[in-house]
Formats: structure tokens, C-alpha cells, sequence
């Protein structure tokens, strides 16, 4: 008897693992999309969130008025049409016809009036750098914004994913409530969702561009490398965003998979303590900057995904310069000329920062101990996990590190402000650089209008810093995304997010 | 027994037997005190701030302030300590956790199923494979299979548990499509489907030196008079071997057993991390990165008890088969 049991046992065991294998339920499968992301929507609250975790699953519920597409260039989006007065003050926009919420509400003009406040009066992590002086809501469909100087990049910031658009009083919910449902304008809705784990969302019925095709899609979390290509060679998952270089080759060399890219607004960049007792001498910057073979650099580390940077601004953004700008390129005998110039003729010995666990940035390190040794810099690396190095940087305890600049929204601006104004928070991402000119020059693009005055002042503030080289831009890096070649209609999004309601199956 | 002294051997026996599990328990509960006490420490002489590990490189000092206030990291360590005992004994939690705003406990309670079972399934998994390749190599002493037995695990003991697994990984997943790449798929059976590979890939570290060690401890009971007499009186010899020599020689295996679980839990760390399964091992993992303190503590907290526990019941049952063990 017992005998035969253990017999029954193994061969239900057996069997089980049979009907098991036979159950794989693969992406594609029932209109279900499943993307594969590295870390898991932890809140929804579009007002205090940052990081992409968060932000690329809030701009699937909500919109703002105006939004960029894949090149970056903001333009009308839930508004019809804007106007922007000459003194640039004040901003007019009119609501499109019929929007609805995904509740099958009515978007109104008083809706976007008390989003906008809630943003401003949280504030959070991506606070509106424009002076607002008053938000009406004249009609159902008009809003004014009044600024109380003139800020030309309020226009670009309007397209950050914090300005979406909800309902007035959260729809009559708690905010916490409504947080653990959201409810906006955008393609899809919360479906099922786990703050540790995975984010299923559903379509929603009232899309103003029309019903999305896939009916569900699903943020996997997928936090390792290794584990997302895979998923994505057996089709467990449809897409894997953020893929690396070296993996994305193999990923395009695949019959059943393929890359998708697009231009980002991230800059790979060397920046300089310019409190250090070296660092602080431009001729020592600029020998250095002369000594950096960028060209290889690019070459050997984005596998033909990336462009050689010659100014900071991505080139994903309008007013770049990299064509135009002169940089300082590749010349051993002008390094060592510079630096004969420089406090420190015969060279020194210093250290340069990087986070751990990311083995490009340990080959940047290493290039550029190279190109130091040759000048008679003697650069030592010093790897150290994410948030010892991070800590250390906003100490200001590094002189020389590496690391990716990103623009939070696509003015340049966005980047300069960061970069270059010594009075902002990050110090000019902590390298302390101290420039009257560029500062002048950051201050006049913020009231210049969109237009051909306002790239010059860009262009003369690109070769400030090129000059300076408080930083030295190595490359611009692609985004890459894999996908399962049966996808279509996948759209890539410059800060790395992606726009899924066209996405359709072969 | 000498009646008088008002003490039978039972009496005698059990009085041991509460001494042992006192001092046992009281041990257990000393050991999770300093592993609480330590992590507690330790991780927050570990450099980096939780509120930038949040918000990341772009968010403003004024953000990153307010969620420190938030998350209660701003406080002097020694309050953040009260705070903890105090939690610890008033719900026998260690606090939200920070990324996830979510009970630590909850999150561990959670995640630690997947993980238990597969903790489980590989040590079921062990132990046949174990007593099977010991009973086979200590039966054929000298053989041809006792030499395999003998050379192979020196091999596979060599290799790191990841390395392992994405070998399997890329041969029974990607190339021949058996099982999937990683993750946890629904219900009972996916539960199994899913945890095969990484269960396997768990006990391959864990079976050679317990097949060295039982099949040693075989060969000298196979050996002992006591067989010999069994065998003469025609005992079958299956009974001999599970009623008799396997009881004897599985004691010292158990005690190897039971110190090598701590790798075990740490291998299905390890291995959960390479096949991509959500459980406890992962979640620690993303803690200690995010420095999400309380979900740290909890996860050590929990592990501790666990493995404290089990080392309890493996002294226990040795205990059970042979009282003269002082373990």
C-alpha cells in the first residue's frame, strides 16, 4: 500500500509539473502588455514624487496641458491652444473640447486651477521655479496663469509630469483615498497595484485620443539585468526599459527581439570639485579635458548608442551647441602646454569618485586614469556603493567624479540651473564652479522668449563652460528599450518613459 | 533503581531534559537580542541617507529635509533606539518601512512564504539527494559510484551558487524553455513550476559536504558489530538500514545540517536575487541599499528567530536520538 502511494505521489508531482509548464502565461497573451521595470510605483501622488519609479507610472493617469513628444519639443496638450503675452507674464490656456477624466467626468478649467495650487502649495521634489502670481479660472475652459516675472522656461516646466491634471477636491475622496486610486486624464488607470510589487493598469474607456489598444498593461518588476533580457528572449515580458549597451547589441542581434531608441536628456559627464587645491586651477581642468580621448570613450562604451557631448545640454534639447561649440578635443601637446601653465607643472596625485557596481563608469574611471598618466596626473579610483558616493559628493568630498547629469524637463534650463548657478541648492552640482558670466548669461535665458536671442545666449553660455570646463561632457547616451518583435507602436519618451496607448501586437 | 531515593530514571530523565531546553531557550533569546541590537547599529554606521536614496540626486535640500522629518531619520540615534525598543515590545514591529510606507512586519510576513517554501523545497530536496547518494556510496564502498560521489561534489562545491544558477537559467529557460526564466507564477502548481530550478540550484551548494559527512558515518555503522549481529539474524535489511544504522549515523549529518542551514538561508538570498523571485532574500537586498532601516532590522530580526528556531528543533531531535549529545 504504501508502496503504491509513494508511486501516486511522484506521478502527481510529475504530472503537476507537466500541466505547469503547459500554463505559461506569455506577454501578449489577452492584449496584456507587460513591461519590465526595475523598481516598483511606491506612490502615486504626482506632487511628491521624483524618481522614474514613480514618474512614469503617474504620466500613464495624469496630463498637463502642455507635454513634449519624442524629440522633446512641448506643445498643446490637454489645452487646445496657449497664448503667451509679449511681456511674458501672463499665459492663456483653453481646455479641448469633451475631455473627460477616466471616471467619465467632465474636465473643467477649475479642475487645472486647483491642481496647480495643490503643486504649489506642497511644493515636493519638483517644485514650479516660476514666480506665480495668481491661477484663474475665467470660464469652464480657460485658464490664466500671471507670472510675476517673466520665466520662459514656465512653459516646459508645465509639461513636468507633477502639473498633470485632476479632479477638483480629489473628486470628493480623501487625498489619500484618491492616491490609492488615482483618477485623471490620461490612457490608462490603476487597475491592481502593490506598492512593493507589480502595477497593473487598465485602459481607460474616455481617452481623448482614442481608447488605447491593449487593454491591461503591467509594470513588472524586474530588477536584475540578467533576469529582464531573459524574460524578454522567452517572452515572459514584452519590453525591458533601460537596457544596457552591452546587452542591447545581443538584444538586436536576436530574430525575436529588437532595440528601440531614442535621443535622452542625460549628459555622462566628469565634474570637478573646484574647491580642490588642484581642481581649482582652469589650466589644470582644461589639460585634463585636452588629455580625454572622448571620441573612444563613446566608441568603446555605448556600442554605437551614444553621441560625443561637446557642451552639457543634452542633445535632446532645444539650444544645444555640440556642432558649433569649440570644445576642447584630444591634444596631448596642448595638455601638457596647459598644464605647464597650471600651479602644478609636474603634475599631482588625486582621486576620482564613482558609485559602485556600474562597470561603465569603472571603465570611464579607468580611461580616464589613463589619459591623466600621460600628462603625469596620477589619478586613483575610488568605487563606493550609490549612497556612500552620494553622500560623499554633496559633501563636497571628492575632486574629480563621474557621473549622469539629467534634465528634469526639456528647457535648458533645466539643466543650467542646475549646473551653473552657484546659489542653487546643488552648487552647481557640487562643484562649486563660481562664473559671473555664466551666471548672467543662465539669468538672461530664464527672461529671453523662445526664439533665436535666446539660443544666442545659450550658445555663448555652452562655450563659457567649454572654456572653464567646470565639467567635461563625455557623451550623449541613447535610450534604449527592447522589445519582443511582434510590438508595434511603442513610443520612446526623451527622460526614458514610453507612450503605450498605440501599442498593438502582430 | 533504588526505590528509596524517591527518583525513577524517567524522573531523572526528564529533569535533564527541562534543564537542557531552559538553558536552550534562554540562549535562543540572547542571540536574537544582539542580532537586534547589532543591526540596529550596524546599519546606520553604514554611510548614505535614506531621504536621498528616496528622492534621488535632483530633489532639493528642502524635500530631502522634509522627508527626513518624515521618515523619522533626523532624530539623534539614541531617541531613533527608543523608538525601536518601544515599537519592538509594544506591537513587535520595527516600524514602517521607509520606502514603502508599509508595516516592516507586514512586508517580511509578506514576502517570507515564497521564501519558506523554497528554503523548504531545497532542503527536501537535500536530504533525499543526500541520503540517497551516501546510502548508494557507502553500500559500494570502493566502487566506481562511491568515487563519483567522492570527486563530483568537490567540483560542484566550487562553483558559486549565482554562477550556478544562471547556467540553469540559460539552459532549461532560455535554451530548452522547461521552466521560466524567473519570477513567481500563480497558484500551487506555478509555485512549484517556478521554484524547481531555483530549489535545485539552492541544494547544489548544500549536498556535498553532507554526503561526505553521512557517508562516512555509513560506512563505520554498516561496520559495527551490532549490523553484523543484525544481519546474522536475518533482520531484512532494509529494516536494519532505516530502523537501525540510518538513526545512528545521521546525528553528527543533522548537527552538519543544521550549521549549514544559515548558508542555506543565505544561499536562497542569493539565489531569489539571480531567478528574480520577489521573497525575503530580495526584499533585504533592496532595503540595505535604500538604507531602508526598519525593514532591515525586521528581516535580520525575523531570519534570526527563524534560524534560531530551527537549530532548536535540530537539537531537539538530536537530543531525542541520542540524550548524551550535549548540543
Amino acid at each position: 500500500m504504501k508502496k503504491r502511494a509513494s508511486f501516486i505521489l511522484a506521478l502527481t508531482l510529475a504530472a503537476s509539473l507537466l500541466v505547469g509548464s503547459g500554463k505559461v502565461v506569455l506577454a501578449g497573451e489577452n492584449n496584456t502588455f507587460i513591461y519590465a521595470t526595475a523598481a516598483s510605483a511606491t506612490s502615486l501622488d504626482l506632487h511628491r514624487e521624483i524618481t522614474q519609479n514613480n514618474a512614469f507610472a503617474i504620466d500613464k493617469i495624469f496630463e498637463p496641458l502642455v507635454l513634449f513628444d519624442e524629440d522633446g519639443i512641448v506643445g498643446d496638450w490637454l489645452a487646445e491652444s496657449h497664448t503667451i503675452s509679449d511681456d511674458g507674464l501672463v499665459y492663456t490656456f483653453v481646455l479641448r473640447d469633451g475631455l473627460k477624466f477616466s471616471d467619465g467626468t467632465d474636465v473643467t478649467a477649475e479642475d487645472v486651477k486647483f491642481s496647480l495650487d495643490r503643486h504649489l502649495e506642497v511644493e515636493g521634489p519638483l517644485p514650479l521655479e516660476a514666480d506665480i502670481a495668481s491661477i484663474e479660472a475665467t470660464d469652464d475652459k480657460t485658464v490664466v496663469i500671471t507670472l510675476n516675472q517673466a520665466y520662459t522656461p514656465f512653459f516646459s516646466e508645465l509639461a513636468n509630469f507633477s502639473n498633470g491634471i485632476l479632479p477638483k477636491d480629489f473628486g470628493g475622496k480623501t487625498e489619500e483615498e484618491f492616491f490609492q486610486n488615482p483618477v485623471g486624464t490620461g490612457p490608462f488607470a490603476v487597475d491592481e497595484w502593490d506598492p512593493a510589487g507589480d502595477l497593473t493598469f487598465v485602459r481607460n474607456e474616455y481617452y481623448w485620443r482614442g481608447t488605447p489598444s491593449i487593454e491591461k498593461l503591467v509594470y513588472k518588476v524586474v530588477d536584475d539585468d540578467n533576469q529582464a533580457i531573459n524574460q524578454l528572449k522567452t517572452g515572459e515580458v514584452d519590453a525591458v526599459a533601460d537596457l544596457s549597451y552591452a546587452n542591447a547589441a545581443e538584444i538586436d542581434g536576436n530574430a525575436e527581439t529588437a532595440v528601440i531608441t531614442g535621443g535622452s536628456w542625460n549628459v555622462e559627464e566628469i565634474f570637478f570639485n573646484t574647491l580642490d587645491e588642484h581642481f581649482s586651477d582652469v589650466h589644470v581642468r582644461r589639460a585634463l579635458a585636452l588629455a580625454i580621448d572622448r571620441e573612444a570613450i563613446t566608441q568603446a562604451l555605448t556600442f554605437g548608442y551614444g553621441e560625443v557631448a561637446n557642451t552639457v545640454l543634452p542633445n535632446a534639447i532645444r539650444y544645444n551647441t555640440t556642432d558649433s561649440v569649440n570644445a576642447l578635443n584630444l591634444d596631448l601637446e596642448a595638455a601638457k602646454e596647459e598644464l605647464a601653465q597650471s600651479a602644478y607643472p609636474d603634475g599631482f596625485d588625486t582621486t576620482v569618485s564613482i558609485a559602485s557596481g556600474n562597470n561603465v563608469r569603472l571603465q570611464e574611471a579607468q580611461i580616464l586614469q589613463a589619459a591623466g598618466a600621460q600628462i603625469g596626473i596620477n589619478i586613483e579610483i575610488d568605487a563606493k556603493e550609490i549612497a556612500a558616493f552620494r553622500e560623499d559628493f554633496k559633501a563636497l568630498n571628492f575632486s574629480i567624479m563621474i557621473n549622469s547629469a539629467t534634465a528634469d524637463y526639456p528647457d535648458a534650463d533645466s539643466i543650467f540651473a542646475f549646473q551653473v548657478d552657484p546659489e542653487g541648492f546643488s552648487q552647481c552640482y557640487w562643484t562649486s564652479y563660481k562664473s559671473d558670466e555664466a551666471v548672467k548669461l543662465l539669468k538672461e535665458g530664464q527672461v529671453t522668449p523662445d526664439g533665436d536671442e535666446r539660443a544666442a545666449v545659450y550658445a555663448d553660455l555652452q562655450q563659457v563652460l567649454a572654456d572653464d570646463v567646470p565639467y567635461i561632457p563625455l557623451y550623449y547616451p541613447s535610450i534604449t528599450v527592447g522589445i519582443r518583435s511582434n510590438v508595434e507602436g511603442l513610443v520612446i519618451l526623451p527622460n526614458g518613459s514610453a507612450r503605450f496607448e498605440n501599442v498593438t501586437f502582430n | 533503581m533504588n526505590e528509596q531515593s524517591g527518583i525513577t530514571e524517567q524522573d531523572f530523565r526528564k529533569k535533564i531534559f527541562w534543564k537542557w531546553l531552559r538553558s536552550a531557550f534562554l540562549r535562543s533569546l540572547l542571540v536574537i537580542f544582539f542580532v537586534m541590537i547589532a543591526v540596529f547599529f550596524i546599519i546606520r554606521l553604514v554611510p548614505g541617507d535614506p531621504a536621498v536614496m528616496i528622492l534621488g540626486e535632483h530633489a532639493t535640500e528642502d524635500s530631502i529635509e522634509a522627508m527626513r522629518e518624515q521618515l523619522g531619520v533626523n532624530l539623534p540615534v539614541s531617541q531613533q533606539f527608543l523608538r525601536f525598543l518601544s515599537n519592538i515590545f509594544r506591537h513587535g514591529d520595527t516600524g514602517d518601512s521607509l520606502k514603502y510606507g508599509i508595516s516592516s512586519r507586514e512586508m517580511v510576513l509578506r514576502f517570507a512564504p515564497v521564501s519558506l517554501s523554497l528554503a523548504g523545497f531545497a532542503m527536501v530536496i537535500t536530504v533525499i539527494v543526500t541520503v540517497l547518494l551516501s546510502f548508494l556510496a557507502a553500500t559500494h564502498k570502493d566502487g566506481i559510484f562511491d568515487h563519483i560521489v567522492r570527486v563530483i561534489p568537490a567540483f560542484t562545491q566550487g562553483m558559486p551558487v549565482f554562477w550556478i544558477g544562471l547556467l540553469f537559467i540559460l539552459l532549461f529557460a532560455v535554451h530548452w524553455r522547461i521552466f521560466p526564466v524567473g519570477g513567481m507564477k500563480e497558484g500551487p502548481f506555478g509555485l512549484l513550476y517556478s521554484l524547481t530550478l531555483p530549489a535545485i540550484t539552492v541544494s547544489f551548494g548544500q549536498i556535498p559536504p553532507l554526503v561526505r559527512s553521512l557517508r562516512e558515518r555509513l560506512v563505520e555503522v554498516l561496520n559495527a558489530d551490532f549490523v553484523i549481529t543484525l544481519k546474522a539474524a536475518r533482520i531484512p535489511s532494509r529494516r536494519i538500514f532505516f530502523g537501525h544504522v540510518l538513526r545512528n549515523a545521521f546525528v553528527p549529518t543533522l548537527m552538519l545540517f543544521s550549521v549549514n542551514l544559515s548558508y542555506l538561508i543565505g544561499g536562497t538570498l542569493v539565489v531569489e536575487q539571480v531567478f528574480g523571485i520577489r521573497g525575503v532574500g530580495k526584499l533585504l537586498f533592496e532595503a540595505i541599499s535604500n538604507r531602508d532601516f526598519p525593514l532591515v532590522q525586521a528581516i535580520a530580526l525575523y531570519c534570526a528567530v527563524f534560524v534560531v528556531i530551527i537549530s532548536f528543533l535540530t537539537d531537539l531531535i538530536a537530543h531525542w536520538a541520542d540524550p548524551g549529545t550535549e548540543a
